[in-house]
């Protein structure tokens, strides 16, 4: 490579594509994403406020409801003990996997492409545990002793049962969500001194301060901080692979048909990649419209790059569920050959979800399908589009788990149709309003750009960098 | 303990008055609003309106102190509170006390085991001392328990409707009587029990008032069976049918072994029914009828048929039973029939005749007991021809002399003859047959006097109201079905002062005597005792009954010109094709609309249509087809003027031209339960039309009306050989060496055997127990739901709740419908009582967060209530759905308010109903999983009694075999449940487990479950033409699919 006399050229189609456009500097970085904060309240903020602070506000007032009352307010009945409070729970906790996947699994494959959409996807992840862990929490019966699944030495001598997979699902999810603050907050520090150094109020040079931690930049620092966040990436690794499979366990490990399933680890770890990353897209997409400026670091690279991951694990869905029906008619066992084949597809009339179940297949195995086609992948409309069949998809996803396993099972005599009540419908489009409240207040009052980060990828900082210079 | 005497104060003739207030002293109106707005809780308890704890102590204690009492009218005396301070004797605190007793009904007594807590009756049993019930009972004796605690009873005498009390009914009573020296212008409508001490008062107030009026009414009685055992053996002559000496036995139109039989028929089949091998003499069952009932589900073979067919049916059963035993006289009986047109399987009948025939004088006919008295006659006829006489059937004297019928009395009110009507029991104005006009006929009646433990229709139309007492608080006596005289023995003073009719009766007939007296001086009369009968009185107090007064069986011979005249003289049913019959069917619930306000039954299922909270017009789905409508769709049915509109809801197996309707729902004049629940039926039905009415028209509306039905889907989708596994005699003693027969069924026979990578902790008790269920005598009354409801304070939910699919019921009767073809025509129904099968290695356990659900050493699945959170996940898991969440606050929460805001919501539970609670199990909350617990107080109560009798601290005595047993397996009429210790040898379940018959549910999921169910037997006569179809409900899902095993046999094959 040193000798000169050989001019090495890379092919076009192999030069990596810059991550942060037009050759910004990293001034040009600090000003537009701090700007975001630091810029007055603008009016689409305010009225999207105002429009989700009191639907969050009424999924509280209907939790309140449903505790003073009891659960009979739902919709769950015998035979279906669980329908949406597990299946929301579920689904915000795998939108709650996008950010872990990015943050640190992308981070250990040096994906430096990551570094404009982590801070945003941590975020969002969670956020969505927050919605999550509502529900495993309200839908019992006595949420009062909800305390007694704690491990605490007491005189009784009655510690939990840890045999339960959901108490383990207490512990991963817990561990997740700890692990995740910790992880966001520490990416945070050297953006929050930023603010803090740029703040012109008081007020404002009191808190960024505080939360910066005297964060002064100084090499020892950075060491130290690196070198935390890469353990801290190494430590969230393996929960990216766990929590997901700790809560496929809740349905694995039982011996209902239809939950009674082996595949359901990689399935659900995939499933969940597969939605996060299309709610990832869902947020920052409007984002990178509302702020143009942030179009430079989001780029249709990352677009690209996101919808590839979407078609990867929609397809390994997609093969799981291909699987599960195969396995249900080669094991010959009547039961579970009733629950995919009838009370889930259907195929002789007598099943009562199937349109579930058809919700699921169109959404998640071939809406993404479209994402062969590097022409759909950049086109943001397109992507925005499937991004929403597979929200959809993946909620319909754990519906039909639940649901068509519990409604329709061994004995006929106890079958039984569920739908949900109000208040149910009400506290999920509650949970919505909670989320995307706390979102807009991330967007306002904290750097949705890693700062640091994408300094550190732009040409400037990286001055053996040559691709750029042919 | 010593015994304890009574020294209560001298009655004070002016007592003294303790007052805090000068308006309290004068009790002014002003006072009284004062203090409700300041006392609003206790308000009522001083109002005397509701009976309160405290005033429930002074029942309570003085319930102990009765005997010996004497009530000189039916004023209620002082009584005096009893402190609990010096014990009573014989009551320990949470201990029971058992007093035997007797539920009278119109089938004669039930003979009853009160169980008492503290001086609270909690539970009712069978008395097992007598013969009739063995210790056993049905569904109405379980639940008579909650009416007796029935906040909104009856509780006041009214005038008018207005308040009053005894000293003014009494004064206007000697009015009434003033005016008649003869007693003509009196007339007495009873209701249909048969009591001694009623038919001893009825001959001295008919001494004291020869002109006087006696009627009788009971509007799903058997008054049309007695009056076509009179045609056919002359007045007096009432027919016993011996199932338990039956071979093979037909029934047309009669629901013998549900809600138109007795326990004594049903366990008479039983008994013929149940089986130890292949070789047993099991009997064969034959049923005709229009719709699905318990009987039907029974059956060998069954026909369905319109009602108003039933003649048509009788007609040609006759012919044939004629051509074959030469009886020329009953071929000209059946002859003289007349029929409109007889659409009836001829093959059916013949193959059905011959078998009859060959078993002469093992045969018994049972025509429907509310069948024209022509068809009746008839099948007594056909009976005789089959040498049934004395051996089948026998004969006995009515213990009640003939009485009027509720349309002569009608047309004396019309006349304007009566002066004074006394009705005691019963509610005409709600039942009786729409041509009588009851309520117009009453209204001319000067003074009507309405004697009834709720106000109902009846009583909002009476000048006097009078509260009843319930059997369980004074003393009645009763006729067993066999004829023994049982006494009603009251386990608590009267809660709300109500009087017994018999009360009443000696009133009128001038006879001042308290109840007891007057059972005692009956008792004195029936036994023909003379001198000192204590003793004997005291044994019978003791056992519940005197078997020595028992009716004999009496002889006679068929009245060969009455019967030819009854059945010339009778009309021919028709029913014209495009129209269909109106069918009226006794609720199995409500039974004439008497339990409407008993919250236990109207959430009980009905045993065939699984409906509750509602009455609903049950059509086939052919039918339906025709109407355009499905279950829940309102249809409007018309005949002439009348019109009624009711939800259809669509039963398989039912006859396509017949629509049945429930009677007894549609009450006005009710308790908050039973009001606006279903539609009434009785204005169609008339005196001469009791069964059915031809030539109805129904029109389908456009409109739905929700049905709480707690079994979405009846259909076994093909898992008959998994769950409800049967064979056919004939298959069976092919196999009779086949240890594996009937455990190798459907996904049995392929699946490998089990083994388990997970050791649970040893199952190391002394005890282990275990249930087994015989399907093959378990008919599906569901009087186990009723009992487990009781033993266990399971609470109600109400209608939208059950339509929510949240009953609470620990053990459920499931009824399947399946036929080989899926068919929904001619389909085979199955019940099956599913109740916690206490799995082994129980999925519930391990999936439990904390622990609140384990296993005990002697084999049960436990709940710790106060350890459960709610997550569900136990009841998910269940492979069996027999957990029940508290989805609301139901012991607190009225069930019409379920979803108001806690915090706003009046809470709390009438002091009345608590006191039925069973103070040996936890009255659960909200939020908090519940299941069947095996009766784990029972076990508990009889292990520790094993412990103390041992005197040894340390080892766990092994409790007798047999010597307890749980609510359902006691309550059981067939003894189908039996419930016992697996480790003991001697026990029962011990060698029932082992049986060849024997299977688990699921098996080869590895629960290991402690319920064994005794597979069941079809006993088909292969000549009918419908013999292949026995059994098929569980073969059309054979593993495979249909590529083999077609048969049971081939099923059993795979082993």
């Amino acid at each position: 490579m040193a000798d000169s006399s050989v001019k090495l050229e890379t092919p076009h189609e192999l030069v990596r594509p810059a991550l942060v456009d037009h050759g910004r500097s990293i001034q040009w970085v600090t000003e537009n994403v701090s700007n975001i904060v630091e810029s007055s309240t603008p009016k689409w903020w305010l009225l999207s406020f105002c429009i989700t602070s009191p639907i969050a506000l009424m999924g509280l007032i209907c939790i309140v409801y449903q505790i003073s009352n009891g659960v009979g307010v739902w919709g769950e009945n015998h035979p279906n003990g669980w329908a949406w409070d597990i299946t929301n729970f579920v689904f915000w906790i795998g939108i709650g996997h996008a950010g872990t996947l990015i943050s640190a699994v992308l981070f250990l494959t040096r994906q430096k492409w990551r570094t404009s959409i982590n801070r945003a996807a941590e975020a969002m992840t969670l956020f969505a545990v927050v919605c999550a862990g509502i529900f495993p929490a309200i839908h019992v019966g006595r949420v009062w002793y909800a305390w007694f699944l704690a491990p605490i030495p007491n005189t009784n001598a009655i510690w939990p049962n840890f045999r339960s997979p959901l108490l383990w699902d207490v512990f991963a999810v817990s561990t997740y969500f700890s692990v995740s603050v910790l992880f966001w907050f520490v990416g945070l520090i050297p953006d929050l001194a930023t603010l803090r150094d740029r703040a012109k109020s008081r007020v404002a040079q009191i808190i960024y301060g505080v939360l910066a931690l005297g964060w002064r930049g100084g090499n020892r620092q950075w060491r130290h901080y690196e070198m935390a966040y890469l353990l801290l990436a190494g430590l969230s690794t393996p929960l990216v692979l766990s929590v997901h499979s700790i809560v496929s366990f809740d349905f694995a490990t039982s011996i209902m048909p239809g939950w009674h399933t082996t595949i359901f680890p990689p399935y659900f770890v995939a499933g969940a990649i597969f939605g996060g990353f299309a709610m990832v897209l869902t947020i920052m997409l409007p984002a990178a419209r509302i702020f143009p400026q942030i179009n430079d670091m989001i780029t249709r690279n990352h677009v690209d790059k996101m919808a590839k991951i979407i078609l990867l694990t929609g397809s390994i869905v997609g093969y799981a569920y291909l699987m599960e029906l195969f396995v249900a008619w080669y094991g010959a066992n009547k039961f579970e050959g009733f629950t995919f084949f009838t009370a889930r597809a259907n195929i002789d009339g007598k099943g009562w979800y199937q349109w579930a179940y058809w919700i699921m297949m169109f959404c998640n195995v071939i809406s993404p399908q479209i994402f062969w086609f590097k022409k759909m992948r950049t086109n943001y409309v397109v992507v925005f589009v499937v991004c929403q069949f597979v929200n959809v998809g993946m909620w319909f996803e754990r519906f039909t788990i639940i649901v068509t396993s519990l409604a329709q099972d061994f004995l006929p005599s106890s079958w039984g149709h569920y739908s949900p009540s109000t208040t149910e419908i009400l506290t999920f489009v509650g949970t919505f309003g909670i989320f995307l409240s706390l979102f807009l207040l991330f967007m306002r009052f904290l750097p949705m750009i890693a700062i640091s980060e994408v300094k550190g990828v732009t040409p400037e900082a990286d001055p053996h960098n040559h691709h750029l210079k042919h | 303990m010593s015994k304890r005497i009574f020294q209560h104060p001298e009655e004070p003739q002016t007592g003294k008055r303790y007052w805090r207030s000068l308006g309290q002293l004068q009790d002014t109106p002003e006072f009284r609003q004062w203090m409700h707005r300041e006392f609003p809780q206790g308000a009522s308890e001083i109002d005397g309106n509701d009976v309160s704890r405290r005033g429930f102590l002074q029942f309570m204690g003085a319930s102990v102190a009765l005997a010996g009492l004497s009530l000189a009218s039916c004023r209620r005396p002082l009584k005096n509170l009893v402190p609990f301070t010096k014990a009573v004797e014989w009551s320990v605190p949470g201990k029971a006390l058992f007093f035997a007793s007797v539920m009278p009904t119109r089938n004669g007594g039930m003979p009853l085991v009160v169980t008492t807590f503290d001086g609270r009756p909690t539970k009712i049993e069978g008395n097992p001392l007598h013969p009739v019930n063995k210790g056993t009972t049905d569904v109405w004796a379980q639940s008579s328990v909650l009416d007796l605690y029935d906040p909104q009873r009856s509780k006041d005498v009214l005038s008018l409707g207005k308040k009053s009390d005894f000293v003014s009914f009494e004064k206007d009573l000697e009015e009434i009587l003033k005016t008649s020296a003869d007693g003509s212008g009196v007339a007495f409508l009873v209701d249909g029990i048969v009591s001694p001490t009623r038919e001893r008062l009825r001959r001295k107030v008919l001494a004291k008032y020869p002109k006087a009026m006696w009627a009788t009414y009971e509007p799903n009685g058997n008054d049309l069976e007695v009056a076509a055992a009179a045609v056919a053996f002359g007045n007096g002559h009432e027919v016993v049918n011996r199932l338990d000496q039956a071979d093979i036995v037909l029934t047309v139109d009669r629901d013998i072994l549900g809600v138109e039989g007795d326990i004594a028929s049903v366990r008479g089949f039983a008994a013929r029914r149940k089986v130890d091998g292949p070789k047993a003499n099991m009997n064969r069952l034959y049923v005709v009828e229009n719709r699905y009932t318990l009987t039907g589900g029974m059956s060998d073979h069954r026909l369905r048929l319109a009602a108003s067919r039933s003649g048509a049916f009788l007609k040609a059963l006759a012919a044939q039973v004629a051509k074959l035993s030469g009886d020329q006289f009953l071929a000209t009986l059946a002859a003289g029939l007349k029929v409109v047109d007889t659409k009836i399987k001829d093959k059916w009948v013949e193959e059905c005749a011959a078998d009859l025939w060959a078993h002469k004088g093992k045969a018994l006919v049972l025509a429907g007991n509310k069948q024209p008295v022509a068809v009746q006659a008839l099948a007594l006829a056909v009976n005789v021809s089959l040498g049934a006489l004395g051996k089948t059937i026998e004969l006995k004297k009515s213990a009640v002399d003939a009485s009027a019928s509720i349309a002569e009395l009608a047309e004396e009110l019309r006349k304007g003859a009566v002066k004074g009507l006394f009705i005691l029991g019963g509610n005409p104005v709600y039942n009786a047959p729409a041509d009588v006009h009851w309520a117009e006929a009453q209204a001319k009646a000067k003074t009507v006097v309405h004697l009834s433990i709720d106000q109902n229709e009846t009583s909002a139309k009476a000048h006097w109201h009078v509260p009843a007492a319930h059997y369980l608080e004074q003393w009645e006596d009763c006729y067993a079905s066999d004829g023994s005289y049982v006494v009603g023995q009251p386990v608590i003073l009267p809660l709300y002062n109500g009087i017994t009719g018999n009360e009443l009766l000696a009133k009128i007939a001038g006879i001042s005597a308290d109840p007891l007296t007057l059972v005692r001086d009956t008792f004195a009369e029936v036994t023909s005792a003379s001198g000192d009968y204590s003793a004997v009185w005291a044994k019978t107090l003791k056992n519940g009954f005197f078997s020595n007064a028992s009716a004999k069986s009496i002889e006679a011979a068929l009245r060969v010109d009455a019967v030819t005249k009854a059945i010339g003289d009778s009309p021919a049913a028709s029913l014209a094709d495009g129209q269909f019959e109106l069918v009226f069917i006794t609720d199995s619930k409500v039974d004439d609309g008497r339990y409407a306000n008993n919250g236990w039954l109207q959430e009980l299922p009905d045993p065939v249509t699984k409906l509750t909270w509602d009455n609903a017009a049950l059509l086939s789905p052919a039918a339906a087809r025709k109407l355009g409508v499905d279950t829940g769709d309102v249809i409007r049915l018309s005949m002439g003027e009348k019109k009624l509109e009711i939800a259809a809801l669509v039963l398989p197996g039912h006859a396509d031209d017949s629509i049945s309707v429930a009677v007894g729902y549609g009450r006005t004049e009710v308790g908050s339960v039973g009001k606006s629940v279903g539609v009434n039926v009785f204005p169609f039905q008339t005196t001469v039309d009791r069964r059915f009415l031809t030539g109805v028209s129904a029109l389908k509306t456009g409109r739905r009306h929700a049905l709480a039905i707690t079994q979405e889907h009846g259909a076994l989708e093909g898992r008959g050989a998994d769950i409800t596994r049967q064979a056919t005699t004939q298959e069976w003693s092919e196999n009779a060496e086949n240890k594996d027969f009937f455990k190798k069924m459907g996904i049995d026979a392929h699946a490998p055997a089990n083994f388990s990578l997970y050791t649970h902790p040893p199952l190391d008790d002394v005890h282990g127990w275990g249930m087994a269920v015989d399907l093959n005598s378990c008919i599906g009354c569901a009087a186990c739901m009723t009992a487990c409801q009781a033993e266990n304070n399971i609470p109600i939910v109400g209608k939208e709740q059950v339509i929510n699919g949240r009953e609470m019921h620990w053990m459920r009767t499931d009824r399947y419908f399946a036929s080989e073809g899926g068919d929904a025509d001619e389909p085979e129904m199955v019940s099956q009582p599913m109740m916690c099968q206490q799995c082994e290695n129980a999925p519930c356990e391990t999936v439990c967060p904390v622990n609140a659900t384990v296993h005990s050493e002697d084999g049960l699945n436990v709940m710790a209530y106060n350890r459960c959170i709610g997550t569900r996940y136990c009841a998910n898991n269940c492979p069996f759905k027999v957990r029940r969440f508290n989805f609301f606050d139901y012991n607190q929460r009225s069930i019409t308010n379920l979803y108001r805001w806690n915090l706003i919501s009046e809470k709390g539970t009438p002091d009345s109903i608590q006191m039925q609670k069973n103070p040996n199990v936890t009255v659960r909350m909200r939020g908090v999983m519940e299941k069947c617990t095996f009766c784990v107080q029972r076990v508990q109560e009889a292990k520790i009694a094993a412990k103390v009798k041992s005197s040894d601290s340390g080892v766990q005595p092994r409790v007798p075999a047999d010597s307890f047993t749980s609510a359902c397996a006691q309550v059981c009429p067939t003894e189908a449940i039996v419930f016992g210790d697996i480790r003991n040898p001697e026990s029962r379940i011990a060698k029932l487990k082992e049986d060849q018959r024997g299977y688990r549910l699921l098996e080869y999921l590895n629960t290991e479950n402690r319920v064994w169910y005794l597979a069941r037997i079809r006993n088909p006569n292969p000549k009918m033409p419908d013999a292949a179809r026995a059994g098929s409900a569980s073969k059309g899902g054979h593993g495979h699919g249909g590529s083999h095993g077609h048969t049971s046999s081939q099923n059993g094959g795979h082993a």
